[in-house]
């Protein structure tokens, strides 16, 4: 080794370390509030909801917050409900976002393009606006039931304030993401394998069975999770168009956090939202992080 | 990306249309709905089309001293978190994007954390912890809330900004003795500025519209557009308010938005999402 680069190793050591510490700087902050604003709070809240100060100032352990809710049909019944209508809109999304994301994958043309710009739009639309402008169409009186009467058919019982309003609110919200997720697990299936699939005489189904679904397994699976983890504690579509009684546990945590001010019971039932919603939230971030693995 | 069979492009495209008619009964009928009320005086039931058009509820809620303390707070409210958290992530996406340090990859995926958790339960956390610190109901409280939901965005899309500047234009800069920070601002930042841009606007949009967190730590005493549109609905007032609201308010943020339409179309979007 000569003395020039002996003397310059060092130097870049050095300077590699100055590096990765400004680098670190950089960082610092929005890290900091990813720890402190959502870390820290989920920690704090199952802390605090099994040690809980007594009536004496002095903390205990006490599960009685979770006792009250697993005993009391109200929240069961708000649980329940927050169930049902996640596992009905991640079926509905899958069925409708599947077929429009495959037909988007082997189409072009005008026609496609209408349909992809239709399918991404609701992205473009607040919730609230959203919320505002289904009371005015499937609400009573609405513009569905003013078209049914003019074709001569009866009203149809209204989905508003009932547990398929909100269905039909997130659907609504829940498809562009759906569809733009399935779209780019789908740019994954190499042409060539289809169509070597399609020379061996395999219809559409035998390719779509064979050849898509098992290497878009992991896609549909990031793509339920993600929806799941949105739905499961919506509150703007279920609190304007879903029922008071029972109703989804986003309503449920907002009103017993603010109308109720019982913010012990509003984080029992967030921390059992957590515990709930764990397995798709490990799921998702697992499969991100193949994911980048895997990506140059 | 896409591949027609051959032939195909002479055949009347069955689903195609099927999904085009679908989507726009479900997609679009309700949007025109909420226009078509906005320019509407009298619309009574059974009849179809409204029973006279006009603009006078326009007047009517511009004329509401409520509609202009909730506009004049959102705006502020909006234009300070988009500031803050520019300032704060654009540094932090370069850093991720173009610098090696320890913990890099755990650090990146961090941000990814708000999203692995059901919002609302993690709102309610948060708030909780606002509760003891008196933020609740307070302006900085609902900045600060805000600002966590724009991190991941104002991340992950400028870090794929910053990645895709050529790197040969920049050596080639370094080769001709420009400083690194003369490379920074004549040749990186140029180019990664048009998906910047879009990652600007689809914060300062998504925060305008943000109602969850704005009611949860807001409420009473911060009230927004979206919260003061939600007592609109629940308090039944008149129809037209609402939908004077939302074209009103609607409609220059979807232009904006197709500004950073470029930056959804190109998967990267979707990618940061999980995809």
């Amino acid at each position: 080794m000569s003395a020039d680069t002996a003397l310059a190793a060092p130097r870049r050591h050095q300077s590699i370390d100055r590096r990765s510490f400004i680098g670190l700087l950089l960082v610092a902050l929005p890290v900091f509030l990813v720890g402190w604003l959502i870390v820290f709070p989920i920690f704090s809240a199952v802390v605090g909801t099994i040690f809980v100060r007594g009536p004496d100032g002095a903390t205990e352990f006490s599960l009685a917050s979770y006792r009250f809710f697993f005993s009391d049909g109200y929240s069961l019944g708000n649980l329940w409900l927050t169930l049902w209508t996640t596992a009905v809109c991640g079926i509905l999304l899958l069925a409708i976002g599947l077929p429009i994301a495959l037909y988007l994958r082997f189409s072009q043309g005008r026609l496609a393009a209408y349909v992809q710009a239709l399918a991404i739009f609701p992205m473009f639309v607040p919730s609230i606006i959203l919320a505002y402008a289904l009371i005015r169409t499937i609400g009573p009186n609405g513009t569905i039931d003013l078209l049914l009467n003019a074709a001569g058919l009866p009203k149809l019982r209204t989905p508003y304030l009932t547990p398929w309003g909100p269905v039909i609110g997130l659907v609504w919200d829940n498809l562009p993401l759906t569809v733009l997720m399935l779209t780019a697990g789908l740019s994954s299936v190499s042409n060539s394998a289809i169509e070597a699939a399609r020379d061996v005489g395999a219809g559409p189904l035998r390719v779509f069975v064979s050849i898509i679904l098992p290497r878009m397994g992991n896609s549909l699976l990031v793509t339920a999770s993600f929806a799941v983890l949105g739905i499961f504690s919506a509150f703007t579509l279920p609190y304007v168009l879903g029922p008071a009684s029972p109703e989804m546990m986003g309503p449920f945590m907002q009103r017993t956090f603010a109308d109720m001010n019982d913010p012990l019971n509003a984080m029992t039932q967030a921390v059992i939202t957590f515990a709930l919603c764990l397995v798709f939230g490990i799921f998702y971030i697992r499969s991100i992080a193949r994911n980048r693995e895997a990506r140059p | 990306m896409r591949t027609a069979k051959p032939g195909t492009g002479l055949r009347f495209d069955w689903i195609g249309t099927l999904f085009a008619c679908l989507l726009t009964l479900f997609i679009a009928l309700p949007l025109i709905v909420v226009g078509t009320w906005a320019f509407t005086e009298v619309w009574r039931y059974p009849s179809v089309i409204p029973q006279q058009f006009g603009l006078r509820f326009w007047g009517q809620t511009l004329a509401r001293s409520d509609v202009w303390d909730a506009l004049l707070l959102s705006l502020r409210l909006t234009a300070t978190v988009t500031v803050l958290s520019a300032v704060i992530c654009l540094p932090a996406a370069y850093a991720f994007a173009r610098m090696r340090f320890p913990g890099r990859n755990i650090l990146f995926l961090s941000f990814l954390a708000s999203h692995a958790f059901p919002k609302f339960g993690l709102l309610v956390a948060i708030a909780g912890i606002f509760l003891r610190l008196g933020l609740i109901s307070t302006f900085w409280g609902v900045v600060l809330i805000q600002l966590v939901g724009t991190l991941m965005l104002m991340i992950w899309i400028p870090v794929a900004a910053f990645q895709n500047v050529d790197r040969r234009m920049e050596e080639a800069a370094r080769d001709a003795g420009a400083t690194p920070l003369r490379v920074f601002w004549s040749i990186t930042l140029p180019q990664a500025a048009p998906t910047i841009t879009a990652a600007l606007l689809l914060t300062f949009v998504g925060t305008f519209y943000e109602t969850e967190g704005a009611w949860l730590i807001g409420a009473p005493g911060i009230r927004t557009m979206p919260v003061l549109m939600i007592s609109f609905i629940n308090n039944q007032i008149v129809v037209q308010y609402g939908a004077v609201l939302s074209v009103m308010l609607w409609v220059p943020s979807f232009i904006a938005l197709m500004f950073a339409r470029r930056v959804i179309g190109t998967g990267a979007f979707a990618r940061g999402f999980g995809a």
